[in-house]
């Protein structure tokens, strides 16, 4: 399959100036201007196809940003080659963004003292959508996103989670194939968080769009991407599926047994004994070593067991484990 | 051309919304510009004259700058310094570079400000006074190039304005550096610039031509002599003048733009 986006040793440095401090920083800082290289990204290399669902991760100033601002053409790399849907972002402009779509976090693309029905009008002209198309993915959007409470109202006037359903809608209504999405669910509420998911879902399943997303709600990663990427101090460190992310790095799954009776000793061979109380054992292993059901196996032919459940090591805790514990750490240069 | 009307309907429509904040802005505008006139006026009622220009003389050029003035900031006011700083902090600018229409445009189309109709009205107002006290001979020519002179006054306003915008890209902040030369500018071409020591006039004139777009037009229309003895053709460089600002503006603009985009600030 023909890749939708293609990124080769994508770098971009920005220069900073020296901030002196102590007595007459001011003054020195004002006239020197010694500068120092910051490696936002640094030779990333990747290849995303259409249909795909990918979420970008990093911590705060990995690069996350700088990258879409790349790939959505903003910025201009200082090495590296990237290619969307055939086109040079930063060179071909204005005939790039028409193909696609992008929502950055807390900013409007929305004007701000029109309603939001007359703003969406409005990208009608900007995007040259045929009138029959664009009503047609109009009342569409309207519906899915329940647009209509307040289709009336400025844009200044609604509230976070309104505002970014009316933003996502401005973003697709001249039908990208490709779609930008940094921090969709920054700042809303459980409810409002869930909707955007659902609507993301549905475009990439139903209408078939890429979507690229930065979050730092790794609820967003579980419930929607299909492939994590991870980048850390501009490098990419993890490129891959969940399932393999927490293979890899996540913690180890938990097996936890409700016995029918007493027993002073409930040690098996294989896996380790985490917790026992109150008739309760919580057996840690490993899914390389063992399969739960072979586990199972283990104690049951020991002990009379009355419930039991597995408990998989959950996504948050697998990133959490490879931020804290810098398991995937960049090689020093 | 219609995409632009469009953008600008926006920007009218969403000050109607704050009608009683456009009411009294504009009045606010009318009463500061009339004392600023009024003033002037003061004066001359003791001397009479400055530098053998009359109050009615007078009023011709402040008119006639404060209405080009005014029509420029209605225009270009996308490219106010302070305004399009906070495009930039905000993350505005780079929702227009997500639009597949010309950025130019959309600066332009960004903030069409009705509210300077308060201070094109007082320049209105001030012309009308200098052309009822004043007998000017109201050839053909002068009649087809009054249009001209005001277009080139727009031009080089306007091209003062994208300068001080894209400045911007490098400074972030806005700078009051950029607002000597708009806001400041069209104040000192407010009077007759032989008033004015030689060496600012100078500044006017080969730095940046501010003298062919007011004072040079202003003699061929009221019938003055010259006194730095300029060739003739000096009143009607006005329009050249004023596009050559207005393009070199635009060059300095597009390498801005190039600029921001390598740099992300």
């Amino acid at each position: 399959m023909e890749s939708i986006i293609r990124v080769d040793g994508l770098a971009k440095h920005f220069s900073v100036r020296k901030h002196y401090k102590g007595r007459f920083a001011p003054l020195k800082n004002f006239f020197t201007r010694e500068a120092s290289t910051v490696k936002a990204v640094d030779d990333l290399n990747f290849e995303i196809n259409p249909g795909e669902l990918v979420g970008y991760l990093g911590p705060n100033g990995a690069g996350k940003s700088t990258t879409l601002k790349m790939l959505t053409g903003l910025l201009v790399p200082s090495h590296g080659e990237v290619r969307v849907s055939g086109f040079n972002p930063w060179k071909e402009r204005k005939a790039y963004v028409r193909h696609i779509g992008a929502v950055f976090g807390q900013r409007t693309t929305l004007w701000w003292d029109l309603p939001v029905v007359e703003s969406l009008e409005l990208l009608k002209y900007v995007y040259h959508i045929p009138e029959a198309r664009f009503r047609e993915n109009l009342s569409h959007f309207i519906d899915l996103l329940e647009l209509s409470p307040f289709l009336g109202t400025p844009v200044r006037a609604l509230s976070l989670g309104q505002r970014m359903r009316a933003d996502l809608c401005a973003a697709l209504l001249h039908d990208p194939r490709l779609l930008f999405l940094d921090e969709p669910t920054i700042g809303l509420d459980v409810v409002a968080k869930e909707r955007i998911r659902d609507f993301i879902k549905y475009l990439n399943q139903e209408r078939k769009t890429t979507v690229i997303l930065t979050t730092h709600d790794l609820a967003d990663v579980q419930k929607l991407c299909q492939r994590i990427m991870i980048i850390d101090q501009g490098k990419l460190l993890f490129d891959g599926g969940l399932e393999r992310l927490q293979e890899r790095f996540g913690g180890k799954r938990q097996l936890i047994v409700d016995f029918a009776e007493h027993y002073p000793d409930v040690h098996v061979a294989q896996a380790q004994l985490k917790d026992y109380q109150n008739r309760r054992a919580i057996y840690e292993f490993d899914r390389r070593e063992l399969s739960a059901s072979e586990l199972i196996g283990q104690v049951s032919s020991q002990f009379q067991i009355q419930d039991l459940t597995v408990r998989e090591p959950d996504i948050e805790a697998t990133i959490r484990n490879i931020y804290e514990k810098q398991l995937l750490k960049v090689p020093e240069t | 051309m219609g995409l632009y009307l469009k953008l600008v309907g926006v920007q009218i429509r969403s000050q109607m919304r704050y009608r009683s904040q456009f009411v009294l802005d504009t009045l606010a505008l009318l009463l500061v510009t009339g004392l600023e006139y009024a003033s002037l006026a003061l004066v001359f009622e003791r001397f009479k004259s400055i530098q053998g220009w009359s109050l009615a003389e007078v009023a011709f050029l402040y008119g006639l700058v404060e209405m080009a003035f005014g029509l420029t900031d209605m225009i270009f006011g996308g490219f106010d310094a302070p305004r399009f700083g906070r495009f930039i902090r905000q993350g505005s600018f780079d929702q227009m570079m997500l639009r597949p229409i010309g950025i130019t445009l959309q600066v332009l189309g960004s903030d069409f400000n009705l509210k300077r109709f308060g201070k094109m009205a007082v320049g209105v107002v001030i012309f009308s006074y200098a052309l009822s006290h004043l007998s000017i001979t109201w050839t053909v020519a002068k009649l087809l190039y009054f249009p001209l002179v005001v277009l080139g006054l727009v031009l080089f306003f306007g091209g003062l304005f994208i300068i001080g915008a894209t400045i911007i890209f490098w400074t972030v902040e806005s700078t009051e550096v950029m607002n000597i030369f708009t806001y400041g500018g069209s104040f000192m071409m407010s009077y007759p610039m032989n008033i004015y020591e030689t060496w600012l006039r100078n500044l006017f004139t080969f730095v940046v031509p501010a003298i062919f777009l007011n004072y040079y037009p202003a003699l061929f229309f009221l019938g003055k002599p010259d006194p730095f003895n300029f060739p003739a053709f000096a009143p009607f460089l006005a329009p050249l003048a004023g596009l050559a600002v207005f393009l070199i503006s635009l060059g300095f603009w597009r390498f801005g733009l190039k600029h921001y985009q390598s740099t992300g600030s």
